[in-house]
């Protein structure tokens, strides 16, 4: 027979950006728990794990009845010490019988020890789970904890109830000093009542006629469902905005949605504006008609009746307050252009030894001429202009109230001042890219700015010593080298292809200092870098490379081009799921085996003597040529082929030929020769870096 | 809806409402404060082992939130309706919903709900955990359970309920500006209150004497400790508290770098700190008098303990 459990504690409101991480490791302890308990792992939909806004529960179906019987053998003391000569016990034996709590007859002699051996109960479920579930929730990690009242207990918010039943009956179990029960409350407001529940068949039902949907997707679903119908009442559609469904759905137990309208007025104000004061602030969803913005918009409420309309007014008359204070804003900054913002950036400090925001975008200024000089594309006056008034938006009233909105603020009123699109648009997207899945700045004006502007913090903070160390990163500099990297990465519709070398010092110059005396910074800033594109092209979105591979192509080369380390990586990719691999690598193996550290390619000709030699020295100045030829053209793979193909030449030689003999001529030349064969593959890879599992070749 | 609400008429309804709960009805701190919670009756009475009700109205000033009575919803100094319960009730939500009721809402026919929010004071070395209150999406109070005050980790721990009175109220009775708001007895909020907004706020932007300011952060910083030095706790909480304000003054007149404002606020948080330690031990030496007469030895016992652990 089967059995199942019911777990339910009911809290005050917690947090609900932190509920998913918790549910999911929630869920990894409980199938860890079940585990141990049957050594497999539980059926698939046995555990479910869901949270409201107040409660979080599990239920647990499908339990096995608990751990089998087992037999136990335990080594005492030997023989020996076990027994007096007259063969009764020693003290030794006594104390093993007692740590133990069992008998003399108990005992077998085997192999001169004494051993126990007797039959141990397994854990039955219910003790299993009395004993572990309390630990399990109790010590789920918050990531902020309160006390309260006495201020004994510590935990994410105040616990209340809690049930736990086990077969219908409630199995007795204490979490935060609650005991456990067989009954819960329904709806703060709408059913504040006790709630009789008897086990996982019933509870989501129970708790429905109290006002709870306590299964979160289904919150998830009923508000998709009800945005789309609430969106289409007006004609138009919900914004996209994955992570509001998160949100709402931790905040409600009984998830209804209002549509409100603001005052259309509102709408002059620039609509990225209104859209971060609903979604950020407010946690609204804007409503779109045809690619624009309208003046209706979406809340979500704990209740599915809002006959009066005091929600739908409530929200529509903050949101109106909201946007007045915002316009406010925008027409007080707006009398003066940006321009005369830039000299007030002075009172802006960035960091102590580094200035302040003034110094910062005098500095972004040179190293974005310097890239664009570098590039020779891309408006050098327009890129210069955008990288000085890059930060006036800082000292504006609307980035004061709404700082995520920095850099867009500069951009929208750059563009209502009339400047040209290069110019706005490349404040507008200076802080681009935010993340891994982040767009990027869409004209090259944009990117070269956005990359100066992380350029000069990296280089700053480098210099002072003030890299980040373990897992503080104050200045988020692994975000920005990340972002350097993105930016050298990209291909359509621009490419920045600057040497990394070559930007370490633009941004080092730009501090004041001489990339020559600096090596030392310069090499920690290349390095934090290498640490960025290694993260990034084992990230899925560029590439999701093994930790080999990269090692591999990085050995051959990355700084100087970031989009031909990819093409590299490709193509050993594509290459190590060839059969012919196996010999790529062995060949390159036993190269780099006898060359060791000589690195020298010269071949004299005159010097080869065996016709294996002279086979090999023939064939790999053709093949070396023809690599070259494909590498020039970026075809990497058929590089690799190509080399693949002096496989045969290579095996005779190594059969044939003995590369240290005694005459230092001859082997310094059949090494340079290697060397020239390795050469050819090593452009593109440290082919010998790649880890290989023979068996995968074999077996094809 | 109680269409007939005035600003008084909310004072009046929640200070039965909270006396009716066993709170001491305070009144306001007769000296500028940014906020509810830096009155002694809140600061102050959070620290140590004695129990603590308290409800009142404290006039706030937060200068660099003025606006010239220009912005319909802000205000440099407002009012707070400010209650403590100590230790928090596992029931306080419920009773702070039926505040709500009390004031005339039919609950089931708004939107309430507890949003995370926590709240962190620098200056006074405290922070707690908590909740605004959206009633219809309007935050109408902040909820905090204390958990630190002057650097000193409290227990029992003390709810702390602040309603923002003019918000509260606007809302309440549909109004579109604060200004707009019947104070009582027919008397506007506006007339009442809007020269005193605009002259308050143009002093704090345009006219507060900077250097005289600066002078006197530093005669008050001196003379707070001069009072702690004397072991006068209140006194050298009261200067702090003018540390505070006259701080507050600078920064909004837009005096206060970046790099001086971290120093400033470290000097009144090391003032508060010293409060908060010597309250303490002012009240151990009085034999914490507010706690039940049978539980005051366990109560010193414990402070003793803790102390020597802590030493």
């Amino acid at each position: 027979m089967s059995h199942s459990f019911l777990f339910e504690l009911l809290l005050e409101e917690i947090p609900a950006w932190m509920l998913p991480e918790r549910l999911r490791a929630l869920e990894q302890r409980l199938a860890a728990m079940l585990r141990e308990l049957t050594g497999t792992d539980p059926a698939p939909r046995s555990i479910r794990v869901g949270a409201t806004s107040r409660r979080i529960w599990f239920t647990l179906t499908d339990l096995p009845a608990g751990q089998p019987d087992r037999d136990e053998e335990i080594k005492g003391p030997s023989a020996r010490a076990a027994y007096a000569a007259d063969g009764s016990p020693t003290r030794a034996l006594e104390g093993f019988l007692r740590k133990n709590q069992a008998s003399a007859s108990d005992l077998t002699v085997r192999d001169d020890y004494v051993r126990l051996r007797r039959q141990v109960a397994g854990r039955r479920i219910e003790r299993l789970l009395a004993e572990e579930i309390p630990a399990i929730v109790e010590g789920l990690h918050w990531p902020k904890s309160m006390r309260w009242g006495r201020g004994e207990r510590a935990y994410i918010r105040p616990a209340h109830s809690l049930v736990a039943l086990f077969d219908g009956a409630v199995l007795p179990m204490q979490v935060l000093g609650i005991s456990a029960g067989s009954s819960t409350s329904g709806h703060r407001i709408l059913a504040n009542r006790k709630i009789e529940v008897s086990g996982p068949e019933d509870y989501a039902t129970r708790l429905a006629k109290a006002r709870v949907v306590v299964d979160p997707e289904e919150r998830v679903e009923r508000l998709r469902a009800l945005a789309a119908e609430l969106a289409a009442e007006v004609g138009g559609t919900p914004a996209e905005d994955e992570g509001i469904w998160h949100q709402w759905q931790y905040l409600t137990e009984w998830p209804g949605l209002v549509r409100s309208e603001f005052d259309e007025a509102f709408l002059s104000i620039p609509f990225e504006v209104l859209v971060t004061v609903m979604r950020v602030h407010q946690k609204q969803l804007p409503i779109w008609r045809e690619g624009s913005l309208t003046n209706s918009f979406l809340s979500v409420m704990d209740q599915t009746d809002d006959r009066d309309g005091n929600v739908a007014g409530g929200n529509s008359f903050v949101t109106n307050a909201r946007f007045a204070d915002a316009r406010f804003f925008h027409e007080t900054d707006r009398k003066r252009p940006l321009e005369d913002r830039v000299p007030e950036l002075r009172r802006l400090q960035f960091q102590e030894k580094l200035g302040n925001y003034y110094d910062k975008t005098e500095r972004m200024a040179a190293i974005a001429a310097a890239i664009r000089d570098e590039l020779g594309e891309g408006d050098a006056g327009a890129v210069e202009r955008a990288a000085r008034l890059a930060k006036a938006d800082l000292v504006t009233e609307m980035v004061k109230e709404f700082t995520e909105l920095q850099g867009r603020i500069g951009g929208i009123y750059a563009r209502e001042e009339g400047m040209p699109d290069e110019i706005w648009q490349a404040i507008y997207d200076q802080y681009l890219p935010v993340n891994v899945e982040g767009a990027l700045p869409r004209t090259l004006g944009g990117a070269i700015v956005s990359i100066a502007d992380k350029l000069d913090t990296l280089a700053g903070l480098f210099r002072i010593g003030l890299r980040p160390t373990g897992s503080k990163d104050p200045f988020a500099l692994r975000r920005a080298a990340q972002g350097v990297v993105q930016i050298l990465l990209n291909r359509d519709p621009w490419r920045l292809e600057v040497p990394v070398e070559r930007l370490l010092d633009i941004a080092l110059s730009a501090h004041g200092i001489d990339p020559v005396s600096a090596r030392a910074t310069a090499d920690d800033l290349r390095e934090f870098l290498a640490e960025r594109v290694r993260t990034l092209m084992e990230h899925p979105r560029y590439g999701g490379y093994g930790y080999d591979e990269i090692a591999a192509t990085m050995e051959s080369g990355w700084a100087g081009s970031l989009p031909d380390l990819q093409d590299r990586l490709a193509a050993i990719r594509d290459a190590r799921r060839s059969p012919e691999f196996l010999s790529i690598l062995d060949s390159a193996r036993r190269i780099r085996n006898i060359a060791g550290e000589e690195s020298s390619t010269a071949v004299d000709p005159a010097l080869l003597e065996h016709p294996a030699e002279k086979r090999l020295a023939e064939v790999s100045a053709l093949v070396a040529e023809q690599i070259g030829g494909l590498v020039a053209e970026g075809r990497y793979h058929a590089a690799l082929e190509s080399f693949a193909g002096m496989t045969a030449e290579l095996d005779t030689f190594f059969d044939e030929v003995l590369v240290m003999v005694d005459d230092e001529a001859i082997r310094r030349n059949r090494i340079a020769l290697l060397n020239r064969v390795g050469l050819a593959a090593r452009q593109i890879a440290d082919v010998t870096r790649i880890v290989v599992d023979r068996r995968d070749y074999n077996a094809r | 809806m109680p269409a007939s609400l005035s600003f008084q008429g909310l004072i009046l309804t929640l200070q039965d409402f909270w006396a009716g709960k066993g709170c001491v009805i305070e009144q306001p701190l007769d000296l500028e404060v940014g906020a509810g919670t830096m009155h002694p009756a809140t600061f102050l009475h959070v620290l140590g082992p004695e129990p603590w009700k308290v409800a009142y109205v404290q006039p706030s000033r937060r200068p660099a939130d003025a606006r010239y009575g220009e912005n319909p919803f802000r205000l440099g100094k407002h009012y707070q309706f400010q209650v403590v319960l100590k230790p928090s009730p596992l029931e306080v939500q419920e009773i702070y919903l039926d505040s709500l009721r009390a004031i005339g809402l039919d609950l089931e026919r708004h939107d309430v709900r507890f949003e995370e929010d926590n709240w962190e004071s620098p200056t006074l070395g405290a922070w707690g955990v908590g909740w605004q209150v959206l009633l219809d999406g309007m935050e109408i109070t902040q909820f905090t359970y204390f958990q630190q005050a002057g650097g000193i980790d409290l227990a029992p721990i003390a709810a702390e309920i602040t309603y923002g009175l003019e918000r509260l109220t606007m809302f309440l009775t549909r109004r579109d500006s604060i200004f707009d708001v019947e104070w009582g007895g027919g008397f506007g909020y506006g007339p009442i209150r809007h020269q005193e907004e605009y002259e308050l706020s143009k002093y704090y932007f345009e006219v507060a004497d900077v250097p005289l300011h600066w002078s006197l952060l530093e005669s008050y910083e001196n003379e707070a400790r001069r009072c702690l030095d004397a072991d006068l706790v209140v006194p050298g909480y009261e200067w702090t508290l003018k540390c505070s304000h006259v701080f507050n003054t600078l920064d909004a007149r837009g005096a206060v770098s970046a790099t001086e404002r971290v120093g400033v606020i470290k000097r009144v948080r090391d003032l508060a700190v010293r409060c908060a330690g010597q309250y303490l031990e002012a009240r151990r030496r009085l034999g914490f008098p507010l706690l039940p007469a049978e539980e005051r030895e366990a109560a010193l016992a414990a402070f003793a303990a803790f102390a020597d652990k802590t030493a």
